[in-house]
């Protein structure tokens, strides 16, 4: 069984119950009380989000300043029930508009015992999907982005569509401008050693799309992705055409994706659902374009005294620009005083976090600013450990980069009435987890 | 709408106040129960809201039950949920009460609104009270007939609960062979899945009591039924694929074709967007080619894309459940991740269970192709981030240098490990040099000398002082000062806590003492003198042990205390293979998580002390099994060091609260091997009697006046040194220089070539014969050995090129030696050891 969940909670930090939900009775009610005994105040909390106490098991996970915790009592399957959790509160989230936190909860909590009625039965999940549960919902998120009123009834045919062969869009759509928006999301994660070679990098991307079309579309996606393209040569048993192929290392498709028809003919084709959505997922390791170079030099003179020197270089073409780039370089502790030089951006010391912060709102490409800060440190006598050195950490955004270099070549709609469309298609790089190390 | 959640914050369930407020809103309802003017449904929602956000934050209100019933005389669907919700929560602790609600629950499972139909079935069902379970069965009937598919899904869940409430109402009314009905013949496949897991619950339950139960369960994995749900599995919500998949697992198919078909059909399944899916995918594949090792071989590389996605997408703690699996993955086949390692570098910001893991995955793939790299980056762990990782990065590297041969390179940086002078650096660089000494016994000169400098006083922690204080005890020979660090350690023995040091000290004082009795005299008297004073049993015993053992024959003591020891080749495995197997047939559970079998954790029996004794169990035999060839020779006080291994998994491990793998350490056992060595040492004296020449006088030393061991002479027996070093410059040089002294045809034993599979079998076997290898290669039928035997006590090398050739059963060998006298007595020597090969 994949979950059988025996009770699903929402805490806050303190370990109050915002929501509780016991689907089944082979747990107590107090199985709470253990959760907040053993798991919240201890240090055990974040060590580990799958514990047993007594004879249940606890899923827990961290949500902004919200603990949802599931309580099992047998040998369930924990990737489910953290991938249940996870697209619940993207549910949660969709029905009121963006944050989910303990504010929102409260808010919301008399919606959030009707989704969880209707999402989860005895401790099996059912439909997940908003299309559906939109029909069945009938409280308004307090920020809702539907349109569906409380006093709205179901359409007579609505539970049919669960079983049709398109679960996720219903029949009758109607735009009067038929659009839509293609964007392309990587996130470049790299790890970089002091001596300047590449540890690791890969790229995690994202193709997000919003649909606003009439009707039952059907839509097809042509990529410069090298199986795609072989393949497609292949078919019209002429040469590939030159030019730049990316290796997609993995990908995952939304469920709307004609998988068959991706392994047979590598073509990404699919009847999308209304509105937004996460049409693939992939992952790239080779060829990956890094967007900066950093090249730091931090010198400890003596033991109250530190130099700072970072070099970031943009490796980007010269007419673009990153948006939004901050550098974080980690100082000790002790750090009494710094002063700063930088050829371009701001910085300061934010001893919050022990860091200096260097940002810059507009970086252009094939440009490379510098920081040199002093770092004055206090002496201390008393203790002796040495500064370990954290890495240092970048964030960006670079608009009309892709670092897999991958590239949308067509997106074509077509649906029996033949209207027209307008399609939009972006791409941003962004900084997963971006460390150089020094 | 008014957020309730202002007037709520003060309130915290443990204050009584509340009451109040009850009593109000209980008012209010009253005044709105019969109202009909307009708007009445508004202000009744705002005063439900306000029932249930009580409910929530746990002041029992219980006692508005009856307006609550009252109030919900109305069309209003919003309110209708909300006193649903209220009657589902209060009821199983009012049953009197819940009686009132039945009449209009039942009314509205009549409603023609599906909607209502649906909430009024599935709230009735939840009501929980047994003695209401009559109500239940014709909603529920009427319900599965339903024309609308919510209602159909709702009630099969419905039957679900009233199993659940009442085995006997449910089977007695038949339903489960209406689910079985509808599970084959609805269109809605929601409907499928949901009779699917009622069933799955309900005849599991029955099958130990019904026959037939029993053969409905059996059914459901037969192939026609499978092939009716893999027919439609895309239809499936995602959720309810994974149930479909986890069936499949169980299905056995009838030949190999049928095999590739269902794969075929599910391989799009990996490219899904839910990682459980994949899993559950994944899981298919393993156990279908179970049987087929190529084939088995195959489904990891094809599953190897799929499943590094979901480690570095998605959140946290989904990571950390793919990365328990990977790490279940890798054990079987280290192969397929080695080139991947650089996936399981850790990030900066990582929560510390996900690095854990990480740490465990670079450990397991390390081979060597990719050591030096996963050792660099380890180290770097070492110095960077929270000490707990840390330690486990030491731990890693640790491990990898006693999974690999070339260990040169990593011994140096645990020896940097040593000179980083922080503490806990310190402590476990410690533990891993011990544990590397014991594997490699030939790099005792390098460590001994950076170990030499380690004060004894900068170390603190029990594992790591045992562990100085045991290579104090071995290696005192080769330490200036070692009786002289053990003296005053044994000086300050009121002022040591851990039982572990104290027993580690009594035995390395002991080595010491054969090895330099005159310095370490008077520190073995204080010692034994403190020891039999102790008040700790295990350490009593013990000092008392070696007083008798002493007073008794001191030359059967040095037997006992400093036998000649062997290399430990392979450390003991902590759990038998049978473990590990029943865990991968519960791949993607939390049996991956625990690392241990359901039954562990699920079945009451197996929770609690009896675990304990089920642990140890399993334990000796996996032991046994694993350790063969050294557990005969190790000798007593090894016992409890060749653990530490084990033990490095139990700081994993006592996070799952049930330390699976905390017996050993059960000084006890210790202590009870070493009696029975000694029986066998006493019964047999031919082993005793070898190692006279330690016997000079330690009556008088000690005064404890036992009578001297008489001289026997030297065996005729050309004897070996167990610990023998060579490194392989030096063996081709001695090669070179060398004339070859013998050259012959051995045969080997029919049972010999048929273990003969790989070279390492020989390797192990000859090294039980003090013969150790220095290069091997080859490929079954010809492989070609180079061996080389140290004389013991003397500087003496053998040295023997060894080719097998199985089809024949025959070996060439040529022998070589720095003395040539003896070459013949070895040569006998290596021609019994040959032939013992493949002989239990």
């Amino acid at each position: 069984m994949p979950v059988a969940a025996s009770a699903i909670y929402f805490l806050n930090l303190r370990g109050d119950v915002l929501i509780n939900r016991l689907y089944r009775d082979d747990v107590g009610g107090n199985m709470v009380d253990a959760f907040r005994m053993h798991i919240m105040q201890t240090k055990e909390l974040g060590t580990c989000p799958v514990r047993q106490i007594g004879g249940c098991s606890f899923f827990y996970m961290r949500i902004s300043n919200v603990y949802i915790v599931i309580v099992v009592s047998s040998n369930a399957n924990v990737a489910c029930a953290f991938k249940f959790v996870v697209e619940a509160v993207a549910l949660f989230k969709s029905y009121f508009g963006g944050a989910f936190d303990e504010d929102a909860i409260r808010n919301n909590f008399v919606l959030i015992y009707e989704l969880l009625d209707e999402i989860m039965d005895f401790g099996y999940p059912q439909n997940l999907s908003p299309e559906i549960l939109k029909l069945y919902i009938t409280q308004e998120g307090v920020r809702s982005p539907f349109s569906s009123k409380p006093s709205d009834k179901p359409v007579p045919n609505a539970t049919l569509q669960v079983t049709g062969a398109v679960g996720w869009r219903r029949e009758g759509l109607v735009y009067k401008k038929n659009e839509v928006f293609l964007d392309i999301v990587e996130s470049v994660n790299l790890l970089m050693s002091s001596k300047g070679s590449v540890l690791r990098c890969d790229v995690t991307g994202k193709i997000l799309m919003k649909c606003f079309l009439s009707g039952m579309p059907d839509l097809k996606l042509g990529l410069n992705d090298k199986i795609g393209l072989e393949k497609e040569s292949q078919l019209k048993s002429r040469p590939a055409k030159s030019g730049k192929t990316i290796e997609l290392d993995d990908v995952t498709f939304h469920q709307c994706v004609n998988l068959t028809r991706f392994n047979s003919e590598k073509t990404v084709s699919f009847v999308p659902p209304d509105g937004e959505f996460e049409l693939m997922k992939y992952r790239i390791t080779e060829g990956v374009n890094l967007p900066f170079r950093v090249l730091p030099t931090i010198k400890e003179l003596g033991r109250t005294r530190m130099e700072v020197n970072v070099k970031v270089k943009s490796v980007f073409g010269a007419k673009m620009f990153a948006l939004g780039v901050v550098i974080k370089i980690p100082v000790p502790k002790q750090t009494a005083k710094t002063s700063f030089q930088v050829t371009s951006g701001r910085a300061k010391y934010q001893a919050s976090i022990d860091c200096l912060v260097w940002k810059i709102r507009k970086f252009p490409g094939q440009t490379e600013p510098t920081l040199s800060a002093e770092v004055e440190l206090i002496s201390t006598i008393a203790e002796k450990k040495s500064w370990t050195r954290p890495p240092i950490q970048m964030e960006f955004q670079v608009p009309m980069f892709t670092a897999s270099g991958l590239r949308v070549r067509f997106l074509k709609v077509w649906e029996k009435s033949g209207y027209n469309t307008v399609e939009w298609v972006r791409y941003i790089t962004k900084a997963g987890s971006y460390e150089i190390r020094c | 709408m008014a957020p309730p959640a202002q007037s709520q914050r003060s309130q915290s369930p443990s204050q009584p106040s509340g009451k109040s407020e009850v009593s109000d809103l209980k008012l209010q309802l009253r005044q709105l129960a019969g109202s009909r003017a307009p708007g009445v449904d508004d202000s009744k929602r705002e005063l439900f809201k306000k029932v249930i956000s009580y409910m929530t934050i746990g002041i029992d209100v219980s006692s508005l039950f009856g307006e609550m019933v009252m109030c919900s005389a109305t069309s209003d669907i919003v309110l209708k949920k909300m006193c649903y919700l209220y009657v589902g929560n209060y009821a199983k602790v009012n049953p009197d009460l819940a009686l009132l609600t039945i009449n209009f629950l039942q009314r509205d499972c009549h409603d023609e609104d599906p909607m209502i139909r649906g909430l009024a079935l599935r709230s009735l069902c939840s009501l929980r009270v047994a003695n209401l379970v009559e109500y239940l069965v014709g909603p529920l009937g009427s319900g599965l007939k339903d024309s609308n598919s919510y209602v159909r899904t709702v009630a099969v869940v419905g039957v679900l609960k009233l199993y659940h409430i009442s085995a006997s109402t449910c089977v007695d009314a038949d339903f489960p062979s209406t689910l079985k009905h509808l599970m084959l013949n609805d269109p809605d496949t929601q409907i499928v899945a949901n009779c699917l897991s009622a069933l799955e619950e309900i005849w599991s339950a029955e099958a130990s009591t019904s026959e037939e139960a029993a053969r409905e369960r059996e059914a459901l994995i037969s192939k026609p039924f499978i092939y009716y749900l893999l027919n439609r599995i895309k239809e499936f919500s995602e959720w309810a694929q994974c149930l479909v998949l986890e069936l499949v697992t169980k299905y056995v198919p009838s030949d190999s074709s049928e095999i590739f078909d269902i794969m075929n059909l599910l391989e799009d399944r990996l490219q899904h967007a839910n990682g459980a899916v994949v899993l559950a995918t994944v899981k298919v594949f393993l156990q279908l080619t179970l049987s087929m090792t190529d084939v088995h071989q195959q489904v990891y590389e094809r599953i190897k894309a799929p499943l590094l996605t979901l480690v570095s997408s998605g959140s946290p703690e989904q990571s950390y459940a793919v990365l328990s699996h990977l790490h279940l993955l890798v054990l079987r086949a280290p192969y397929v991740f080695s080139s991947d390692y650089k996936h399981f570098y850790c990030q900066y910001n990582e929560p510390s269970y996900v690095k854990r893991l990480k740490l465990e995955m670079l450990t397991a793939v390390a081979n060597e192709s990719n050591t030096y790299e996963i050792v660099t980056e380890l180290c770097e762990y070492a110095a960077n981030v929270d000490i707990p990782i840390a330690r486990e990065s030491i731990r890693a590297v640790g491990k990898i240098a006693l999974q690999q041969y070339d260990v040169n390179a990593i011994v140096d940086r645990l020896l940097q490990f040593l000179e980083m002078e922080k503490d806990y650096v310190t402590a476990e660089a410690l533990v891993l040099v011990k544990d590397l000494l014991r594997k490699y016994p030939q790099w005792s000169h390098d460590c001994i000398a950076v170990v030499g400098n380690i004060s004894s006083k900068n170390v603190q922690e029990p594992k790591a002082k045992a562990a100085l204080i045991w290579m104090l005890g071995e290696y005192s020979q080769d330490m200036q000062d070692a009786p002289y660090i053990l003296e005053s350690l044994v000086e300050n023995w009121d002022e040591e806590h851990s039982a572990e040091v104290r027993l580690h000290l009594l035995t390395a004082v002991m080595k010491c003492f054969f090895k330099r009795p005159p310095e370490t005299q008077s520190a073995l008297g204080a010692a034994l003198a403190a020891g039999i004073g102790d008040f700790h049993q295990d350490v009593h015993d013990r000092a008392l042990f070696y007083y008798r053992i002493l007073r008794y024959n001191v030359s059967v003591a040095e037997q006992v205390v400093n036998p000649p020891k062997q290399a430990v080749s392979v450390f003991a495995d902590t759990q038998s293979s049978e473990i590990k197997d029943r865990i991968f047939d519960e791949f993607n559970s939390l049996s991956v998580l625990y690392q241990k079998p359901s039954y562990m954790f699920t079945d009451k029996e197996h929770r609690g002390p009896l675990e304990f004794a089920d642990e140890l169990g399993n334990l000796s035999i996996g032991e046994a099994a694993h350790n063969v060839i050294s557990s005969q020779r190790v000798e007593e006080n090894d016992k409890d060091l060749l653990l530490t291994t084990a033990e490095k998994e139990e700081t994993r491990g006592s996070s799952n609260n049930g330390s699976v793998y905390a017996v050993p350490y059960d000084s006890s056992t210790s202590v009870f091997a070493s009696q029975t060595q000694i029986e066998s040492a006493i019964s047999n004296p031919t082993t005793a009697g070898h190692s006279q020449h330690a016997s000079f006088g330690i009556d008088d030393l000690l005064g404890l006046g036992m009578p001297a061991v008489p001289d026997v002479a030297s065996p005729p027996q050309l004897k070996l040194n167990t610990k023998a070093a060579l490194d392989p410059n030096a063996f081709q040089q001695k090669w070179r220089q060398l004339p070859v002294a013998l050259s012959q045809e051995l045969s080997l034993s029919p049972q010999g070539v048929a273990s003969l599979t790989v070279p390492q079998a020989l390797l192990r076997h000859m090294q039980s014969h003090s013969i150790h290898c220095i290069a091997s290669g080859g490929q079954s039928p010809n492989f070609k050995f180079f061996f080389f035997a140290q004389k013991y006590e003397e500087p003496s090398n053998y040295l023997v090129e060894c080719i097998i050739n199985t089809t024949s059963a025959k070996a060439q060998v040529k022998i070589k030696a720095d003395d040539q006298s003896t070459s013949q007595a070895f040569s006998s020597l290596f021609e019994l050891a040959l032939s013992k090969f493949g002989t239990p």
